[in-house]
């Protein structure tokens, strides 16, 4: 920040006050509502922070929604072989992209970036009766095994890093002995990490944030992720118990909020490359 | 083609298969797969029959497919431009030398990170029509507004009310338009600060640096993040699902493209008609996509170019 | 200990969109012999890197054919030629510490701890790698531009390879430096006595460093000769020009009749101005006689033009325009008829001649004589 130029106008910094308060009202007014006993929560005007914070809601939740424990189970886990076969299989395929000279690459590139136009929704059906063929309908194999296969995205956050690694150290490489996928596990995979990390959190939180894979793809409860669990929660209970339902919601959303406070510097600096290209 | 030649090509195939067999099981397969299942009748249980183009018939006289394109377009049109100049606002604001830039940087980014299950459930507690925190907020202006004028101005009952549901849903997405604030800090902050001293030292206003500086550097992201966005914008389908309880709104207002084809596949097992939708919303990605880089690449300054 | 040869090597890109084909090594033909410091000198694009990244392996050859020791490598991968590169940017690898970057290429060969340990060990004293500070255990980071370098130097030592390839090692590094390891690769060399090819833009490393030089330009070989004979005797303009700083002088004019059957040179100037002639020596007459009344080129290295003598009875007259006083010697800058001409002299301190008139001899028994349309030296 240059000091010489000129300060800050006030309203300017009113503006920014009150759109922050704004931005952090819904949060604040989750956890308040979550800590709240029923009653309070339908109070008008509303009661701002709960008379005594009822911590109990949270097990209370957890236990409305069911097998909790299993849902964030299955969740981690999907979380985690997408994270390790997207990390490991857009990695390979942008050393592809970035680190080889192929003829033919470059046209490749361009159908890999077109591909980004075409979101689910359009590729659903068919993609759906493609795994109905092979029987893996209500399992899990529709939720992980297409991230072994690379995420267009991915390859093209990759591509633009790997492309920044002189191409002298696979040449050093080269001579001093390594085959092509030695360089690429040796060399360029360890300059990569912070790249990695990026793709791997953005991984993270896309198959923790999924909901209509699992809603399509799984069919028994003991599947469930917690964003069905909790979509599932919402169907079932009447009489809306907004206590519980913001108690689940905070509970699905703390573990990205922790693995953001965990990463801040990586995860901003990688959302701020995305859009540079 | 050399030997060397040969060897490279070779290699690069490896490195790129897993994403060639993607491509061919994700990509290619399903759109070619969606324009037979788009002639026929199918529901996944049996074989699809050959049809011709009666579901493309049958769509053209669906009133429901109409509503959905039409609030998928209107979502579109109002929602991108609405978050494009709040998150740029945001941004200019935050490019500037003021004390705690990186915990702003953060609260307008933390919304965005929320699970779309988390911010649905979220959101339609807040729009609440009696208790909701939006509308306790709006209250004591329209009390205002009303004791002035004497109007009769009311809180909507936002999720409940088909004038004002979709509304509804642009607010939600306006709270999670942060990740656009941090993409366009981050080009602001690559903007060189010479540029700015030179256009003071030539006497112009903030306003203007803004247009003649900020904008032109900035407009490769912007261009960059509207397409995005578009392609974002029409798929939507969690939250308005999970916000209407599972459905599609009172009259059908938070109704959309995606929403249709997943009643059509998976609701209703008309897995043809939902291939003739997908395809209809591939062609109109397609088709505004085309649009914004027909009329954005003019305008969009590259300074490398 | 290798001996390299290379033979009617080209190297092709092949035309693309909006670039006609490059032809960027164009019929190279050289050898190295085992122990010898060939280098690669020419202008950037010459051709003297691919020329170079084809002998490691790294470019691939369009025609013709590189031997090491009699065997014929166009096929084998780098890895199996057993030669070592050293790197303009050095491209250490920057997550490995001093010691790995220096071991890997070993323990990928499946060289033994222990041996790879003394070899390491070796190469880092050779390079005062351990001295003053140990810098083994240091991540390449934590390294000044000459430390890396010399890390470079070292694995490349420590592969023990039949030949040693350089690819402009020197040209990050800040005038200091690059005289210390000039002298540090030539060191190097004499102590393993190994085969080095070395490339460089510099027509000062290539003399202080070689054994022999490749003079190359647009693809093509112009010279192949120990330093000192290209100096003295270039093969071509090209050669002449780009070889010895300050730059030889370059006089264009006719050889013209005069007594006794010898020819003087008469500089071809403007209208009204006086050129400059100097009469040729019997020798050199009957050598060029067949010039007689054609257009030459006449070149004289800066040391060559005396200021203030009559030793051969030529003179030119020229005006002071600059001096550089380097301490030992001083370079003068003239104009004359139509140019600027150099002269390079230890005899007299010049600083206050700028401006003045200065009569120079030409030490015409150095002169070196070209064909203006083929550019090439008239032979002696």
């Amino acid at each position: 920040m240059n000091p010489t130029r000129s300060s800050v106008p006030w309203f300017s910094r009113v503006a920014l006050i009150l759109l922050g308060v704004l931005f952090l009202l819904p949060f604040f007014w989750m956890v308040s509502t979550s800590l709240k006993p029923l009653n309070e929560t339908m109070k008008l005007p509303p009661q701002w922070l709960p008379s005594s914070p009822q911590w109990h809601n949270y097990p209370d939740a957890m236990q409305a929604m069911g097998p909790f424990w299993l849902y964030a189970r299955n969740s981690l886990l999907l979380a985690f072989l997408n994270v390790v076969g997207t990390v490991f299989s857009s990695a390979f395929v942008a050393y592809g992209f970035s680190r080889l000279d192929w003829r033919g690459r470059d046209g490749c590139f361009f159908v890999l970036l077109a591909t980004m136009m075409i979101p689910f929704p359009v590729v659903m059906v068919p993609i759906y009766g493609l795994f109905r063929a092979l029987g893996w309908i209500g399992t899990f194999q529709p939720l992980w095994v297409p991230a072994f296969l690379a995420g267009a995205f991915n390859v093209f956050l990759l591509r633009q890093f790997f492309l920044s690694i002189p191409r002298d150290l696979s040449e050093a490489a080269r001579i001093d002995g390594c085959s092509e996928f030695r360089i690429f596990w040796q060399i360029i995979l360890p300059l990569a990490k912070p790249a990695l990390l990026t793709v791997a959190l953005f991984q993270f939180m896309a198959t923790w944030n999924d909901f209509l894979g699992p809603l399509i793809f799984l069919a028994r409860e003991n599947q469930y992720t917690l964003a069905l669990g909790l979509q599932a929660l919402q169907g079932t209970i009447s009489g809306t118990p907004w206590h519980h339902l913001m108690a689940a919601s905070t509970l699905v959303l703390l573990p990205v909020l922790v693995l953001f406070f965990l990463t801040q510097r990586t995860f901003i600096r990688g959302i701020a490359t995305t859009g540079l290209k | 083609m050399t030997l060397g030649e040969r060897r490279n090509l070779i290699k690069g195939l490896v490195f790129v298969s897993p994403w060639i067999l993607g491509f061919l099981a994700f990509n290619l397969y399903p759109l070619i797969a969606s324009i037979w299942f788009s002639l026929c009748d199918y529901s996944v249980l049996s074989e699809p029959v050959f049809l011709g183009a009666q579901n493309y018939v049958d769509l053209w006289h669906d009133p429901v497919f109409w509503k959905a394109l039409r609030n998928t377009i209107i979502f579109a049109v109002v929602a991108i431009p609405l978050s494009t100049f709040l998150s740029i606002g945001l941004a200019v604001l935050l490019n500037q030398p003021i004390a705690g830039q990186g915990i702003y940087r953060t609260i307008f980014f933390l919304p965005s990170l929320v699970p779309a299950i988390s911010l649905a459930i979220l959101w339609q507690w807040m729009l609440n029509g009696p208790m909701g925190l939006v509308n306790n907020l709006i209250r004591p202006f329209l009390n205002i507004i009303n004791a002035v004028t004497g109007s009769h101005l009311q809180a909507p009952d936002w999720l409940n009310d088909p004038n004002f549901a979709l509304w509804g849903l642009i607010l939600t997405g306006l709270w999670g338009t942060g990740q656009a604030v941090v993409i366009y800090l981050a080009g602001l902050q690559e903007v060189p600060e010479e540029l700015y001293e030179a256009a003071e030292l030539d006497g112009t206003n903030a306003w203007q640096r803004f247009l003649h500086i900020t904008l032109p550097m900035l407009s490769p992201v912007i261009f960059f993040n509207v397409l995005m966005s578009i392609i974002g914008a029409l798929q939507t389908f969690a939250v308005p699902y999970i916000l209407t309880g599972g459905g599609d709104g009172p009259g059908r207002s938070l109704l959309f493209l995606a929403t249709y084809i997943y009643q059509n596949a998976f609701d209703y097992w008309n897995m043809g008609y939902a291939s003739a939708l997908a395809l209809c919303l591939f062609v109109l990605i397609i088709g505004l996509s085309l649009v914004t880089v027909h009329y954005g690449e003019k305008k969009v300054h590259y300074s490398d170019r | 200990m290798a001996k390299v040869l290379i033979e009617n090597l080209y190297k092709i890109y092949p035309a693309e969109k909006g670039r006609p084909e490059k032809v960027a090594v164009d019929n190279a033909n050289f050898e190295i012999q085992d122990r010898e410091f060939m280098v690669l000198v020419g202008p950037s694009g010459c051709g003297k890197t691919t020329t170079l990244r084809m002998v490691a392996g790294l470019e691939e050859i369009s025609r013709g054919a590189i031997y090491i020791d009699g065997k014929k490598i166009n096929e084998i991968p780098p890895k199996d030629r057993d030669i070592a590169m050293v790197f303009q940017n050095y491209a250490l690898y920057p997550h490995m510490s001093v010691y790995r970057n220096m071991a890997f290429g070993l323990e990928l060969r499946g060289v033994p701890k222990e041996i790879i340990r003394k070899r390491v060990d070796s190469a880092a004293r050779t390079l005062g790698l351990l001295e003053p500070d140990n810098l083994l255990e240091r991540k390449p980071k934590a390294l000044s531009g000459g430390q890396r370098q010399r890390v470079a130097l070292g694995r490349a030592i420590v592969r023990e390879p039949k030949a040693f390839l350089f690819d402009e090692p020197l040209s990050n590094l800040d005038a200091k430096m690059r005289v210390e390891t000039r002298t540090e690769i030539s060191r190097l060399h004499r102590q393993l006595a190994s085969t080095m090819i070395y490339v460089t833009h510099d027509q000062t490393e290539a003399m202080t460093m070689a054994d022999r030089i490749v003079v190359m330009r647009y693809g093509k070989i112009q010279q192949i000769a120990a330093p000192l004979d290209l100096y003295h005797q270039p093969a071509n303009l090209f050669v002449a020009g780009f070889i010895g700083s300050p730059p030889m002088n370059f006089f264009t004019g006719t050889l013209t009749a005069a007594l006794q059957g010898t020819l003087e040179f008469v500089e071809k100037v403007p209208k009204g101005q006086t050129p400059f002639r100097c009469p040729l020596s019997p020798d050199t007459s009957r050598r060029l006689s067949s010039r007689q009344d054609r257009e030459v080129i006449l070149g004289l290295r800066p040391e060559h033009l005396h200021p203030n003598s009559l030793t051969s009875g030529a003179t030119l007259q020229a005006s002071v325009e600059v001096v550089e006083p380097m301490g030992a010697e001083t370079f003068v800058y003239l104009r004359t008829g139509g140019h600027t001409c150099i002269c390079r002299t230890t005899q007299i301190e010049f600083m206050d001649l700028e401006g003045k008139t200065l009569n120079l001899g030409p030490d015409l028994s150095r002169a070196v004589f070209f064909d203006p349309q083929t550019e090439a030296a008239i032979p002696a």
